[in-house]
């Protein structure tokens, strides 16, 4: 059986001409191979030859903004975080920046998260810590912070979060070294990858779609969401627009807020952060459907208009929008016309192409994974642990993520399920869905 | 019965009657404390409050039995709405014509002092504990309650021992207190709690909520509000408007309509107007008012007040007279005890008779020891007897000894040595005494008094004592 099956395929290898393989694999080489290995494999050259061209330029901007030494705040809002926090604020204290004040708020804790955070507001550790007695959702509780900081540029963090010595430092470079940035997002990256296997496949996930997918769209140009868990915004910018808005989804949509206003987003891949992921598939799942629920959400309903001709019509931010939503929606749904046509028209083939696809993805995955290795400025996780799971990543990335995905995107298009996701406390989301945010 | 017979003297007032003398005091000037010795009892005409205080204050503040122990009268047509001094004094007379009345209640104090013994402890708390027995066994008081009172730094009285301390040492009644209990002398039972300065043992304070950045009381309070289509957060001050009372929204310009529908208000926010800080839980500071000190209440000194109940011990104690074990100063390094001392005096002078020499007993005398011993507090006290002992021991021969005849007086032996001689090393080493005392205990006046006898082998070892400590106990 499988001689047969290898037999074959090899005959099939022999007789395909390039012909045959653009008419197979049309669907790999355009949108897979050419965006997500070429595009970026030029860009990384292209910031790497950046970062050394601009390294004087760095260097004044480092200094300048330890010479201006602006209060930096650092809001820390969430539910039930009280066993982080005294980890995470003594960590803060390691900084290299050191002017910055901790504004921790616990949005309706029912576990000792009051009581911890009392405690360490007393002893000085946090600088101010609110507590809202009933449950406000993310967004309510870092606007709060927001609204009780001092700082010239506004830190978001999340609780069970930890971050280099030089994180804060890194993170706020960035808006010394060019006029105009609104917002700069962190490096953040699995903690927890050698838990289980769907954390290990997360981890390589998390290094191609962060360290270096936004590494890319930085420099692009496109870079769109400051990740929840590390994101630094100019205080009277982040104020201009209201803070955040309702979730899920509220990272990504803060950063388009900031972006339609004319400032620049930029990453900052040296200000590491690295958080804990789902252990488990099924927590995984819930996760990423509210993700990808608050993509459609967001992109197609609330900031539509970016799509829109109009006079504030932004090339960049079109562009940005438009490859976030090309690549995940229609390629998402495109994958599914090119199986239908595989299945319809080279049904005799189907297996040889489904070997090939498998091979090809995991071939890119390689090469992708070492040859991009060696932009690495610094990382957590040894290359080599990596190695022996890569080939997972086709079914990881390719159907379970897929799948996911679709499932998210045919709920929320058809019944606008994320409104319902009691992510957010239920008071909040009626709004958000009678107002369409 | 007769009649009663006034003597107008300078000193106040003489009434005699019934082979009873009443010294009747009309004015705080014309109080000579020692005059009291040589009267029955006492009346004061009661015309101002605070003045009647200081002169019951004065008595039984006194560390003389015959004073402190004297039945004092009111003579008011009005009771008097002050319960510690209704505790401290014997009762009241609306006037003179009534001393009569009196009479009985006279006799039957002096039988029940008759009763009562005094052992001369040398211990201060011992001093105050006998103090405290003998007035209550003479008052035939067999408890000793806490009384509030707004004179009290302590907030509460225990009229028969708070009356020896000024305001700012009234504190040291507890400890007192609990010696005592632990003593055998009371039982006790809760009565209340005080909190009392951590720097002045006041408890006279002011509780206010401050930022706990700057300790300012100087805050502002508002309501923190959610407004949920848009998710702004913030105090209600934001969301106020100039034209009318109702509430916008700043971030979206609605405006909030129905509490737990479009909006909440999840928490109260405080505002410091001296540093601007923001916080939710206020720290609760404490103003001490007499020393000014301004602390965290969780610095206070908390202490538990109790009704006290005498015992039997307590009562034979006052009868018997009250010596305590644990606290007194025998242990002091360089010193024996009082027997030793008049065994080795008795020696001394029986080897006298054999070789006609010149010895000495000598004395120092701390005149006014009881007013020292309770700004020190019992620790102190020890301290500064060390110090008295270690300059007096280095200042004598090594085969001289030094015992302590009561906490007041102290008493050596200076053998083979000329009487002219013994008495300007005394001379010299008073002066010493109160330059330590100046160097080491600012603000301390510690008035001393020295004797020196020449030993005389034809009279007894008591006789010498004696005529050493009359002038002094
Ligand atoms: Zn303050
Ligand atoms: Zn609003
Ligand atoms: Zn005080």
């Amino acid at each position: 059986m499988i001689d047969k099956i290898i037999d074959n395929y090899l005959r099939f290898l022999s007789t395909l001409t390039p012909a045959d393989f653009l008419e197979f694999f049309w669907f790999f080489l355009i949108f897979e191979f050419f965006r997500y290995f070429l595009v970026e494999f030029i860009v990384l050259i292209l910031t790497e030859v950046k970062k050394v061209t601009s390294r004087k330029q760095r260097a004044s901007a480092s200094a300048e903004l330890f010479f201006e030494n602006p209060l930096v705040s650092i809001l820390i809002p969430g539910k039930n975080e009280g066993k982080h926090l005294y980890k995470l604020v003594n960590s803060l204290s390691e900084q290299t920046y050191k002017n910055i004040e901790i504004i921790v708020v616990d949005d309706g804790s029912d576990d000792d998260t009051p009581a911890i955070g009392r405690m360490l507001e007393k002893a000085g550790l946090i600088d101010v810590f609110l507590r809202n007695e009933v449950r406000g959702g993310k967004a309510s509780g870092a606007n709060l912070a927001l609204r009780y900081s001092k700082g010239k540029y506004i830190i978001h963090l999340d609780a069970d979060c930890s971050y280099d010595f030089d994180a804060i430092e890194n993170i706020l470079i960035p808006f010394y070294m060019e006029l105009g940035v609104g917002g700069v997002g962190g490096n953040v990256n699995v903690r927890n990858y050698k838990h289980s296997l769907v954390t290990t496949l997360q981890g390589v996930e998390y290094y191609n779609a962060i360290t270096i997918g936004r590494k890319v769209t930085s420099y692009l140009g496109i870079y769109r969401v400051i990740s929840g868990a590390f994101g630094a915004f100019r205080a009277d910018v982040i104020k201009s627009i209201g803070g955040w808005d309702i979730g899920p989804g509220l990272d990504g949509d803060i950063t388009v807020k900031i972006r339609k206003k004319g400032y620049k987003i930029r990453f900052a891949a040296d200000a590491h952060c690295l958080t804990s992921v789902p252990n488990t598939f099924k927590k995984l799942v819930k996760q990423r459907l509210r993700w990808d629920k608050s993509l459609i959400r967001f992109r197609l309903r609330k900031h539509n208009d970016v799509f829109k001709v109009q006079a504030s019509f932004r090339l960049l931010d079109f562009f940005s929008a438009f490859e976030n939503f090309f690549y995940n929606v229609v390629l998402n749904f495109k994958w599914y016309i090119y199986l239908t046509i595989m299945l319809t028209f080279y049904r005799p083939l189907f297996i040889n192409v489904f070997i090939t696809n498998v091979l090809l993805y995991t071939i890119m995955n390689y090469i992708k994974f070492l040859l991009f290795s060696l932009f690495r400025d610094r990382s957590h996780s040894s290359v080599s642990y990596f190695l022996i799971y890569l080939p997972c990543m086709v079914l990881y990335f390719g159907l379970f993520l897929r799948a996911v995905r679709t499932i998210a995107y045919l709920q929320e298009i058809f019944f606008k399920m994320s409104y319902k996701d009691t992510w957010n406390p239920r008071k909040t989301s009626i709004h958000a869905e009678y107002l369409r945010l | 019965m007769g009649q009663a017979i006034h003597h107008s003297e300078n000193r106040g007032t003489r009434i005699e009657y019934a082979g009873h003398s009443f010294l009747h005091i009309k004015h705080l000037e014309s109080l000579n404390i020692e005059d009291v010795k040589n009267h029955s009892a006492v009346i004061i005409e009661t015309r101002d409050l605070d003045y009647v205080r200081m002169i019951v204050s004065r008595i039984r503040g006194n560390i003389a039995p015959d004073i402190y122990l004297k039945p004092i009268f009111l003579q008011s047509r009005n009771s008097i709405n002050d319960l510690v001094l209704e505790n401290l004094v014997d009762g009241r007379i609306s006037n003179l014509d009534k001393v009569a009345s009196l009479v009985e209640l006279v006799e039957e104090n002096l039988n029940r002092v008759q009763d009562l013994t005094f052992a001369n402890s040398i211990s201060f708390e011992a001093q105050m504990i006998t103090k405290m027995i003998t007035l209550m066994y003479t008052k035939d008081q067999k408890s000793l309650l806490p009384i509030p009172y707004i004179y009290s730094s302590i907030n509460f009285a225990y009229p028969l021992l708070s009356v020896n301390f000024s305001e700012t040492d009234e504190h040291a009644v507890l400890n007192i207190l609990d010696i005592a209990e632990s003593e055998g002398l009371f039982r006790s039972e809760y009565y209340d709690r005080i909190y009392l300065c951590n720097q002045c043992s006041s408890s006279h304070l002011s509780y206010r909520e401050v930022c706990p950045k700057c300790s300012s009381s100087n805050t502002k309070s508002d309501d923190i509000i959610h407004h949920f289509p848009c998710g702004y957060v913030g105090p209600m001050q934001d969301f106020k408007n100039e034209i009318d009372d109702k509430l916008d929204c700043p971030k979206c310009n609605k405006r909030l309509r129905h509490i737990g529908v479009d909006y909440d208000k999840p928490s109260v926010i405080h505002e410091c107007k001296n540093c601007s800080h923001t916080f939710q839980d206020f720290f609760v500071n404490a103003k001490c008012l007499s020393c000014g000190s301004d602390r965290s209440v969780e610095q206070l000194k908390s202490k538990i007040i109790k009704s006290y109940f005498l015992t039997k011990k307590g009562e034979s104690a006052a009868i018997k007279g009250f010596v305590t074990t644990t606290k007194d100063i025998d242990e002091i390094f360089g010193t024996i005890k009082f027997d030793t001392f008049k065994t080795m005096l008795k020696y001394e002078i029986e080897r006298l008779k054999q070789t006609e020499g010149s010895s000495n007993i000598c004395a120092i005398y701390i005149r006014n020891s009881s007013l020292v011993y309770s700004k020190l507090g019992s620790t102190l006290q020890k301290g500064l007897l060390k110090d008295l002992i270690s300059v007096i021991r280095s200042n004598i021969r090594s085969s001289d000894v030094i015992s302590f005849v009561s906490s007041s007086t102290i008493i050596l032996s200076m053998n083979e040595i000329p009487n002219k001689i013994s008495n300007k090393i005394m001379g010299n080493m008073v002066r010493l005494l109160e330059e330590l005392i100046a160097s080491t205990f600012k603000k301390l006046d510690v008035q001393f008094e020295y004797k020196v006898v020449a030993l005389d082998h034809h009279k007894p070892y008591e006789e010498h004592i004696t005529e050493l400590t009359i002038d002094f106990i």
